[in-house]
């Protein structure tokens, strides 16, 4: 009895053993995310992947807030996973320039991505004319505002940007900070705004010309916008904390609790507004950034893309990982827990199933910018589409110009040398054509 | 055969150390975005600096920053020590707490000023503001961010001199102290003629250290205000950071990290000069 209870357990052993080996291991290296987030991708990334792909191991590796500067050094050296997580477009025209990127495209036609991803999301991730990278989500920056606050005041969400301005005005006068704003925990946050400028003021096809090198950044309707800007600040609409408070929960609190009426930034933001405007008991609208003609702004955005290492051992592997977060399946489950952050580029939602608890809001949001991006009617955001060091000068730049240390002829002639010099080494990601 | 002793340290020192700073100073003179292949540039690098505003406002804000901690946490630490000299018996309670700020982890102290001091929102600024007093965050002013940083790295510091200086003078000859007051010096003639002099190589070992670690200051500034608002409180390692892993500029990073070894070198060779002539003394 005992020793067929013995050869009963070593067969089972051994054949677990060999059914372990057998799988090929996919290793994924993720970037910053809570124990809850890290449980949402293992509840529905990893286990439902593992469970459909018997011949693959998915194994995620949180690497928290410096997974850039590690996965640099990690593909420099040959080491780094096989599924490559890289922080916008812009990382992936350096590395797709040195090798160390495969080409998607026979995967995009076994997949058949083109019928299934929108297409502006593909050209984006093309470099000489070969996909190599897909984003992970797609974001806008608009204008949240505090819907009780604004109906007590008889108010109107603005559409252009003199009603904008004529609401900030009526704001500061009853004593409201117009825009919850702030940039202590991420200095990035700067450049939503400048971003909501050059698209509301100088226009989607103005910002187009100059990310393709064919107008100036220092032509008349980026100083404009820069100009507009800047008035904004010095009638002190961003708040006297802006440098004190936090990008994200500090400044949903504030608009919730309506010691400020709007806040202009990203769709990530709807799980903060929806929080905190339930703890102030108020009610949070969203309307697309106003512009000059009244036509709202959708300036596009992308916050990580996947391509996979040349170096890999499984190609197959890592691709059948990229495929199955493009399903709607992941769509649905992620984007309804992890609002904003999973919102997937899909070209067909029909079959998506989001959570009881998604507001409306957000599912509507969504709605209206995947239509504009079918439409092509969308701008740009300066973190997806201009290039490293360009857009780190103009996170930087913006406060000197705010707090009146330069022009913004000075500010715009040394955005465009950086720029010009970057489009000249080929470091600006691929612009599609409107 | 006793050479071979040294053989493990060589080996660390040249893997971690030489060949890293090598490959530093030879970056400098390259263009390189950390990923695709570096391109010979010459001097470039260097000339970029030199007209590039943001490098002498980092260059005068860690000059700033040296003469700061060469003068405020050797003052304090000194005059706590000598306290403690004076009255031994709570001294090592005073000790402990004088060195706890030491112990605490830069981001831990770095958080804790900025939300629980500094911030008009959950800080001791807020609620003075909330009760009427005009007072700003001191890191959100250009004229005041680098004062501000300063003051949470004193706090963090200075109680590592004073230990230090506490340890020193305890080793002061008893009988020179007692010699000096039989003689009928002052408190402060004890200071400056017994004291001070006792324990001047401490002294300068100090301050030497302080110029050098000056010019590698980094997580307070990094972590309360990432050098800004609009560059005022830039210093040259945070400009390199952001250069080579925000702007992608790893030969022009390399450039700033010489010009930032070329203020410790300078320090060191001061400092081998002033122990070579103790030596001879």
């Amino acid at each position: 009895m005992k020793t067929s209870r013995f050869a009963i357990t070593t067969a089972v052993l051994l054949g677990a053993a060999q059914g372990a080996l057998a799988q090929e291991p996919v290793s994924w290296w993720y970037e910053l995310a809570t124990p809850e987030q890290q449980k949402l991708i293992q509840q529905h990334i990893i286990e439902p992947f593992n469970k459909a792909n018997a011949d693959y191991a998915l194994t995620v590796d949180y690497r928290g807030s410096e997974l850039d500067k590690q996965l640099r050094v990690a593909m420099l050296s040959g080491n780094g996973p096989d599924v490559v997580y890289t922080a916008g477009p812009s990382y992936v025209a350096p590395m797709a320039q040195s090798g160390q990127l495969l080409a998607l495209d026979d995967y995009a036609t076994k997949f058949k991505w083109q019928e299934r991803i929108l297409p502006v999301f593909l050209k984006m991730g093309e470099y000489n004319g070969k996909l190599y990278a897909l984003p992970k989500t797609y974001e806008t920056v608009g204008l949240f505002y505090n819907k009780t606050l604004f109906e007590k005041n008889s108010w109107q969400a603005p559409k252009t940007l003199d009603e904008l301005e004529k609401v900030a005005d009526s704001m500061l006068e009853a004593g409201v900070t117009p825009f919850a704003a702030g940039n202590a925990d991420w200095r990035g946050a700067n450049e939503w705004f400048v971003t909501l400028a050059l698209n509301a003021v100088a226009g989607p096809d103005n910002v187009n010309k100059a990310l393709r090198g064919e107008l100036p950044w220092t032509s008349e309707p980026f100083v404009q916008s820069i100009d507009r800007l800047n008035g904004w600040w010095k009638k002190g609409y961003f708040g006297k904390n802006y440098f004190s408070l936090t990008s994200a929960e500090q400044t949903a609190d504030m608009m919730a609790s309506g010691r400020a009426g709007m806040m202009p930034t990203g769709t990530w933001q709807f799980q903060n507004v929806a929080s905190y405007s339930k703890k102030a008991g108020s009610e949070a609208g969203f309307v697309g950034f106003p512009s000059a003609s009244g036509d709202p702004v959708f300036p596009l955005g992308i916050g990580s893309t996947f391509s996979i290492a040349s170096r890999t051992k499984n190609p197959d592997g890592a691709a059948a990982v990229i495929n199955y977060v493009f399903s709607p399946e992941v769509y649905g489950s992620m984007n309804s827990a992890w609002q904003g952050e999973w919102n997937i580029p899909l070209k067909d939602l029909s079959s998506v199933q989001m959570g009881s608890d998604v507001t409306p809001l957000f599912t509507e949001t969504m709605k209206n910018l995947s239509s504009a991006v079918s439409a092509g009617n969308y701008g740009y955001t300066t973190w997806t589409f201009l290039p490293p060091a360009t857009d780190s000068y103009l996170i930087n730049g913006i406060e000197e110009v705010w707090l009146g240390k330069i022009s913004t002829a000075d500010f715009l002639t040394k955005l465009d040398a950086s720029f010009q010099k970057e489009l000249k080494a080929k470091k600006v990601p691929a612009i599609p054509a409107r | 055969m006793h050479r071979l002793y040294v053989l493990p340290t060589l080996i660390i020192n040249v893997a971690i150390i030489a060949i890293p700073a090598l490959v530093t100073v030879m970056l400098a003179f390259f263009e390189w975005d950390g990923i695709s292949d570096p391109l010979f540039v010459g001097l470039d690098n260097f000339r970029a600096l030199w007209d590039d505003s943001v490098f002498w406002t980092a260059l005068t804000n860690n000059i700033i920053w040296t003469v700061i901690f060469l003068i405020v946490p050797i003052a304090m630490g000194l005059l706590a020590a000598t306290m403690m000299l004076v009255a031994r018996r709570s001294s090592s309670f005073f000790q402990v707490i004088y060195f706890l700020p030491v112990i605490i982890a830069t981001a831990i102290t770095g958080r804790v000023w900025q939300g629980m001091i500094y911030s008009p929102v959950t800080g001791v600024t807020g609620l003075l503001q909330r009760y009427g007093m005009d007072i700003a965050n001191p890191l959100t002013e250009t004229s005041t961010a680098l004062y501000g940083i300063a003051v949470v790295d004193l706090w963090h510091w200075w109680g590592f001199l004073c230990v230090i200086f506490f340890a020193a003078l305890r080793q002061v000859p008893s009988e020179q102290i007692e010699a000096a007051r039989v003689e009928g010096a002052s408190f402060f003639q004890t200071m400056r003629y017994v004291l001070l002099p006792g324990i001047m190589p401490t002294i300068t070992l100090m301050m030497i250290m302080t110029v050098i670690w000056s010019f590698l200051v980094f997580d307070f500034v990094y972590i309360l205000t990432q050098g800004g608002p609009a560059y005022s409180s830039e210093v040259l390692s945070t400009f390199a950071y952001r250069s080579a892993f925000y702007d992608l500029a790893v030969g022009k990073a390399a450039a700033i990290s010489v010009v930032i070894s070329l203020f410790g070198l300078a320090a060191t060779v001061l400092y081998i000069r002033v122990q070579a002539k103790e030596f001879d003394q």
